[in-house]
């Protein structure tokens, strides 16, 4: 599989975990810590699919979905949620917002590779 | 290392193996495990009354390491579980408090796994903004650790004085995959 994944997460072991996991599947991975410097990444940039953590400083999940569906550039592009919440409010807010889908942390490989699919192929 | 009251009745006494973690709001259930350089965080909500106890052998994936079918050895992959299954029990991740316990020193060639251990639990602890209010890492002893999930409250005696013997790093359990990562597409 190819093509590029952003993933935003404040947990620097999550990150690694997450590149680790997409890496191995195949893909090119972008990494930013939060919402503020996921935005400064994705300026000019054109990942395949955006995957975020949901609470994070500065900038958390919901307004980081809410700032990338404002741009036209990244208005169609793929965004899953990936968590420990596991609230239906939480849920619905994300969905408002504007994300395609919500996983719940710690992932497991083969459901993240096959949601991946699922959005990407 | 803290009081743990002594119950008026018995309590259930759950061991915790490594690579396994257990979370429980039952007052009268008492989490015990055996560790040498692994490390256990025993996570609590005071609030929700909700505790849970991991038991993990290694920090983090090497560089280069993706072997990510078995997640479940490393810290960074069994704090995570530990923490949705505590907020999947009503626990809030503002109210969480921890305490660590292990890393007691083994050498594998420069490296010391059980010092590698603790500087990650503490790493992961900072970086997730949950307040570590005790420890008990490093050394060269076993520890056993008992902790009553719902009041948070831990005891940690050193089991042995002698050096720890390397942790059997087996053929790794694979992830449940009925129970974890869950998705939802919307």
């Amino acid at each position: 599989m190819s093509g590029t994944i952003m993933t935003v997460d404040d947990s620097p072991s999550m990150r690694m975990l997450l590149k680790a996991a997409l890496t191995d599947l195949g893909y090119k991975v972008l990494e930013a810590e939060d919402g503020v410097q996921a935005l400064e990444r994705l300026d000019g940039a054109t990942p395949d699919l955006l995957i975020t953590d949901i609470n994070m400083p500065r900038l958390d999940g919901f307004g980081l979905i809410e700032k990338v569906r404002e741009q036209d550039l990244h208005r169609n592009l793929p965004i899953l949620v990936l968590t420990t919440e596991s609230s239906d409010e939480k849920k619905q807010r994300a969905r408002s917002a504007g994300a395609t889908g919500w996983i719940v942390k710690p992932f497991h490989p083969d459901k993240l590779a096959a949601a991946i699919r699922r959005v990407l192929h | 290392m803290s009081a743990l009251p002594e119950p008026a009745g018995a309590l259930k006494r759950i061991t915790i193996m490594q690579g396994e973690t257990k979370v429980s709001d039952d007052p009268g259930v008492v989490l015990t495990t055996v560790l040498g350089s692994c490390i256990s965080a025993c996570l609590f909500d005071p609030v929700a009354k909700v505790g849970g106890l991991n038991h993990f052998l290694l920090a983090e994936p090497g560089s280069g390491e993706t072997d990510v079918r078995s997640l479940q050895r490393y810290g960074v992959y069994a704090m995570e579980v530990l923490i949705n299954a505590m907020m999947a029990m009503g626990a809030t991740r503002s109210s969480l408090k921890a305490r660590i316990y292990g890393g007691a020193s083994l050498r594998d060639g420069f490296r010391d796994i059980g010092a590698t251990n603790a500087l990650f639990a503490r790493r992961f602890l900072r970086d997730e903004r949950i307040a570590l209010v005790g420890e008990d890492v490093g050394g060269h002893g076993a520890r056993r650790i008992e902790f009553r999930p719902t009041l948070g409250l831990a005891r940690c005696r050193i089991a042995t004085d002698r050096p720890v013997e390397r942790p059997r790093i087996a053929a790794a359990v694979p992830v449940a995959a009925a129970s974890l990562g869950e998705v939802e597409f919307f």
